[in-house]
């Protein structure tokens, strides 16, 4: 699914900045990775760059089989829209829309027709038990509900690839396990899951932990989420 | 991709910073309807100065006889030049010329019934109407056959009419007998007029007053051209002309005066300049003021794209394509110069509508004889819609460079943006 070749990337500014220091990583369909790191290690970048939120200086990115370089706003755009879903930390809802109308946008840049997107959003909303809290804007929710809305978001598309950054940053212990216990579901109906993170507690949650270390890769932990116990707090 | 979503999407935006957007759009509204009044009113000054001439043939010249100012050839100098036969003779040999009429003049009393007024009679040919422009009230104005046979008909003016008409008790004056220096002569028409005071002035074949008096020197000659297109070939067949005429009445071809010679075209073409001048300058001050709106449009622009830039990547990153962003503010500019434009377009159009309305009914703006400063202050059709498309122009410049910077930035600056 995902395939980094030596990825390199350099922040230009009063003083150069050498983020990502080459990175190979190989993320198979259907796989749970997180991506663990304290804060300057290049997890964040490196995120932004498997989502074409942000460039690359060196190195060949595949997605899906296809190489991500120098792709024009078009297609870089086209891509984010069909082929991954976003979840942040901070939600990035659009505070003057509605949950149903923030999880229907997405789809309102694939053209598709107001009734049947709104339809589809509101499925989603439903599905993640949200269907009251439609018609709310997002300052009306707790932060629960608009991770849920915000996962609603990212699913409505039918997208092959989930980036989380940080998605239980801004929740509280008990709203984390609930959050995380979704994602895992997501992952089980085959959608690939990349998770960044820097809590040791939801990393333990996915199959594979990528340890970010200075803008290199220090190891990559297989890991069995099974074996962890789900009463006690992830934190 | 303009359909019911984009622009729900550009309303809800504007909507949702009311008061911004009418403070915006006031400035556009009030740069617009400046310029629509200004215009209106340089359009009902150039109406009221230009609609005297209108009827006017523009290639015309009249020479007036005066006295010398120099001395030439021992004659001493404030000679008084009288106008001959030689002179007409020397106009029709002048392939510029077309044809001429000469003005004879004759003092008198004009007596209808019990009614005396002094007239002065001007011995005119056909043309004469157009060159003047002289507008008929009632009747006609002399024509070849009352040339030819020398008829006695008169043209009055307004003025006199009505006085008659007041005294006798009579309805029109048209086919009715009057004398004027013991002569009978049969009223044909009635002319608007440029009579000032008591005096009325009348109208009579050329040839008929010709063969009456006997009159061999005049006091105006008029003519009209052909081929004389440019100020300056007016100028030189006006140099060449007094240079001919001063040959014949020897005075001095330097001389400023001994006769005047007059061209409408050249006074004309004067005052279309002055008329394109002041256009030129109401357009530069209406743009001026305009351009001040969209300045202000464009500040607004970039501080609500500065403000939605976190809503922008985060759109950015859901799929948005650059041209959907770009679209949605220059529209969103558009659309609020357009509105805030027409308001000021109408309002403006408006307002010159009431001040025509009030005018026309009171009369105008207009001096005793009908002479008009100001008519029908309003603009046509052609300038409305060059003021849409300066407005549409505007409205997509005052968009442009923000929505291109929201563009630009990558889509992760923007949603880190605080």
């Amino acid at each position: 699914m995902i395939k980094l070749n030596n990825i390199n990337k350099t922040y230009f500014g009063a003083q150069p900045l050498h983020v990502l220091k080459g990175i190979n990583l190989d993320v198979e369909e259907g796989e749970l990775v997180s991506i663990m790191g304290a804060s300057g290690s290049g997890k964040s970048t490196l995120l932004n760059i498997l989502g074409i939120l942000d460039n690359y200086d060196e190195g060949d990115y595949y997605l899906a089989g296809q190489l991500v370089k120098n792709l024009s706003e078009n297609q870089a755009a086209e891509f984010r829209n069909k082929l991954i879903g976003f979840i942040f930390q901070s939600f990035n809802l659009i505070p003057f829309k509605t949950a149903l109308e923030n999880v229907a946008l997405p789809l309102f840049y694939q053209g598709v027709n107001r009734k049947k997107r709104n339809m589809m959003a509101m499925e989603y909303l439903e599905r993640f038990g949200l269907k009251e809290w439609a018609e709310h804007y997002p300052n009306e929710l707790s932060g629960g509900q608009k991770q849920r809305v915000s996962i609603a978001r990212a699913l409505v598309t039918s997208p092959k690839l989930i980036l989380a950054d940080e998605p239980t940053g801004a929740l509280d212990s008990k709203t984390s396990a609930e959050v995380m216990q979704i994602l895992r579901e997501v992952n089980a109906t085959g959608i690939t899951m990349v998770i960044v993170t820097h809590e040791r507690g939801i990393a333990n949650l996915t199959r594979k932990i990528v340890h970010l270390k200075d803008g290199i890769i220090e190891s990559i932990e297989e890991n069995d989420p099974d074996k962890m116990d789900f009463t006690k707090e992830i934190k | 991709m303009f359909n019911r979503d984009f622009w729900s999407e550009i309303f809800m935006a504007l909507k949702r910073n009311k008061l911004r957007t009418i403070l915006t759009g006031f400035a556009i509204s009030w740069g617009i309807f400046m310029l629509i009044i200004l215009l209106s009113a340089g359009n009902g000054l150039k109406n009221g100065v230009t609609g005297n001439f209108a009827d006017r043939i523009k290639n015309t010249y009249t020479i007036w006889s005066s006295s010398t100012e120099l001395p030439y050839k021992g004659h001493k100098a404030g000679r008084f030049i009288m106008l001959t036969n030689k002179d007409i003779q020397l106009l029709e040999s002048l392939y510029q010329v077309e044809e001429v009429s000469p003005v004879l003049s004759k003092g008198g009393t004009l007596i209808f019934g019990e009614k005396s007024r002094n007239v002065s009679m001007e011995g005119v040919k056909p043309i004469y109407k157009n060159i003047e422009g002289i507008k008929m009230i009632e009747g006609r104005f002399i024509n070849e056959n009352d040339m030819n046979n020398k008829l006695k008909v008169l043209i009055i003016d307004k003025n006199t009419n009505d006085e008659l008409l007041r005294i006798s008790g009579e309805t029109s004056m048209i086919g009715k007998t009057v004398y004027i220096n013991g002569l009978s002569f049969k009223v044909i028409g009635v002319s608007k007029g440029m009579a000032f005071g008591e005096m009325g002035q009348c109208f009579a074949p050329y040839a008929t007053l010709k063969a009456i008096y006997n009159i061999n020197e005049y006091y105006q000659l008029k003519f009209i051209t052909k081929g004389l297109d440019t100020k300056e070939d007016n100028e030189v067949f006006q140099k060449e002309l007094k240079r001919k005429i001063a040959a014949l009445h020897d005075f001095s071809p330097e001389d400023k005066r001994g006769v005047w010679i007059d061209s409408e075209m050249v006074n004309s073409l004067e005052t279309m300049r002055i008329f394109n001048t002041i256009n030129i300058f109401i357009w530069v001050i209406g743009i001026a003021m305009l351009i001040s709106g969209v300045v202000g449009v464009s500040n607004i622009m970039r501080i609500t794209v500065k403000e939605r830039t976190n809503e922008i990547g985060i759109r950015k990153a859901l799929g948005a394509k650059p041209r959907s962003i770009l679209m949605s503010i220059v529209m969103e500019s558009l659309v609020i110069t357009t509105i805030f434009g027409y308001i000021g377009m109408i309002c403006g159009v408006g307002v010159m509508e009431i001040v025509n309305m009030i005018m026309e009914s009171s009369g105008g703006m207009s001096d005793p004889n009908g002479m008009s400063v100001f008519v029908n202050p309003t603009v046509d059709i052609s300038i409305v819609i060059s003021a849409t498309l300066v407005l549409i122009v505007s409205g997509v410049a005052a968009g442009f460079a923000p929505a291109w910077n929201s563009v630009k930035v990558k889509p992760i600056e923007a949603m880190n943006y605080r």
